[in-house]
């Protein structure tokens, strides 16, 4: 009877074990930056630049010719983390034959991010983000109204062609939600990234 | 002859003249479909840039100790201007009609004696009480009118995004009406409104209040992205203050605003009042309008 209450108990602590390092894994045996393969010591400044990205507010297609993103990184406490300092965007305008936009800035910089593993697959995830649109067209009902983009949001990276993307896909992953004033939109883009300061012409890789 | 004929076509014409006037006055376009919406939106008047049809579809108004559910729909309708670099607000327009918010009344729980039965009671003893306490004449109604031109209302669209500020800024008086009341029975005036800063964000009132926060709702783009339509908007203030009532009870109203006070709690300070709207939103471009 004793031994059996052992076995029973011994098995409870294997499976609790198994569970608790399937979860460990499952969130993310946190990831860290790498260039030339070698764990990044100090700090690097890297540049993302999109070669497409556009957004789609509820009936409305808002696309960057020139979607860029400044980010400063680091690992700390194991983790790769960083913010993203600088996001100019140029060449914005929409898919509607009436609506065009003004301008577009990120605002409340520099916004958080960290690196995370989601089932085996490196993420970027970004916090705090802030983009104000404005509008423009007579004939436009967004016309001349400023519009709010906040939230989160998360892209897969790709060591192989170190690049990071955005879609619907890895924002659900990711638990991510961008919304254009309370309405949640989608956020599609490719970002090739590289070193910018030390680290130039050196590959860029996570894991 | 020639001066009687003369004389009969310039009637002719005053009367035309007279009949176009008249039409104008009343200036109800008959858009189509979707912007039907706007058909009282002053829309020809070129200060206007955008037409607003909203319905304020649920949400409650609590005034001193009353506590009055919005069931019946309250409509405000109009246009708004440029937005002002400065202060980031847009100035307002009456609706064509005349009824920029609609006079909509709101059963008072409990009517003129108060007396609401608990939220567990049976379902029988809520509805003797509905009979006995709501009925024509101990029953009141509340109705929120504009106390000012609506040209005082003040718009703002992007602290109705951002969450930041005061979203709607509405002058209005209380009308109270039951048939001992009288039909000149108010809890503010043109001299003396009660000021709604509504907002999407979040409230600073002072105590007992605490502070709420509304919502922005969802938006979505209609017509070829030339109607932008919200929903679930949640506008909220709890920071208002409420002056006493006056003319109730018609030439015994010496008598009867001292109880309405007493009974209502007024004048009622900042803290203890509270305006919640739940809105659904409308808005287009007046050029869209008027090409529709």
């Amino acid at each position: 009877m004793r031994v059996s209450r052992i076995r029973v108990m011994m098995a409870s602590m294997l499976v609790a074990l198994a569970l608790g390092s399937v979860a460990a894994a499952d969130a993310g045996a946190a990831p860290v930056w790498k260039f030339n393969g070698t764990t990044l010591a100090g700090h690097e400044d890297i540049l993302g630049a999109a070669i497409s990205s556009s957004m789609t507010i509820p009936g409305m297609t808002t696309t960057c010719e020139h979607f860029l993103y400044n980010m400063k990184v680091e690992n700390s406490g194991g983790t790769g983390k960083g913010e993203i300092t600088e996001l100019p965007l140029f060449e914005c305008h929409t898919g509607s034959g009436i609506c065009t936009v003004e301008a577009i800035e990120a605002e409340k910089l520099p916004w958080p991010t960290k690196l995370m593993t989601i089932s085996g697959t490196p993420y970027l995830f970004i916090e705090g983000i802030h983009v104000s649109i404005l509008y423009g067209g007579e004939e436009c009902a967004l016309g001349e109204t400023v519009v709010p983009i906040t939230g989160t949001a998360a892209g897969s990276i790709s060591n192989a062609t170190e690049s990071a993307t955005f879609n619907k896909s890895t924002f659900t992953a990711a638990g991510a939600s961008l919304k254009a004033a309370g309405t949640p939109i989608e956020w599609t883009g490719l970002f090739p990234t590289e070193g910018f300061e030390w680290h130039r012409n050196e590959s860029i890789s996570v894991g | 002859m020639m001066s009687l004929r003369r004389s009969a076509r310039g009637a002719a014409l005053l009367v035309c003249v007279g009949l176009l006037a008249s039409i104008h006055a009343t200036a109800a376009f008959a858009h189509t479909g979707e912007f039907a919406k706007f058909n009282y939106c002053p829309s020809t008047n070129t200060e206007v840039k955008k037409c607003l049809y909203s319905v304020v579809e649920g949400g409650e108004f609590v005034l001193g100790s009353k506590k009055v559910p919005i069931v019946n729909p309250v409509t405000l309708q109009g246009g708004y201007g440029k937005v002002n670099p400065e202060t980031l607000i847009s100035k307002f327009y009456e609706a064509t009609n005349g009824v920029t918010l609609s006079k909509t009344p709101e059963p008072v729980p409990g009517g003129l004696l108060g007396i609401v039965p608990p939220e567990k009671s049976p379902w029988i003893v809520k509805q003797l009480s509905k009979f006995f306490f709501e009925n024509g004449l101990t029953g009141v109604n509340s109705t929120l009118e504009l106390a000012l031109p609506a040209s005082e209302i003040t718009i703002s669209e992007r602290a109705q995004l951002f969450q930041e500020g005061t979203a709607l800024r509405l002058p209005v008086k209380v009308h109270l009406e039951n048939p001992f009341l009288g039909s000149t029975c108010y809890v503010g005036s043109s001299t003396s409104p009660i000021w709604l800063n509504l907002t999407t964000g979040t409230t600073a009132p002072p105590s007992p209040n605490q502070p709420i926060t509304g919502a922005v709702g969802t938006g979505s783009l209609l017509e070829g992205e030339t109607i932008l339509k919200y929903t679930g908007i949640k506008l909220v203030d709890n920071a208002w203050s409420a002056p006493t009532a006056s003319g109730c009870g018609g030439i015994l109203s010496f008598l009867v605003n001292p109880i309405i006070n007493s009974m209502i709690g007024l004048p009622s300070a900042s803290g203890h009042n509270t305006a919640i709207q739940n809105v659904t939103l409308y808005s287009s471009p007046t050029k869209t309008v008027n090409a529709h």
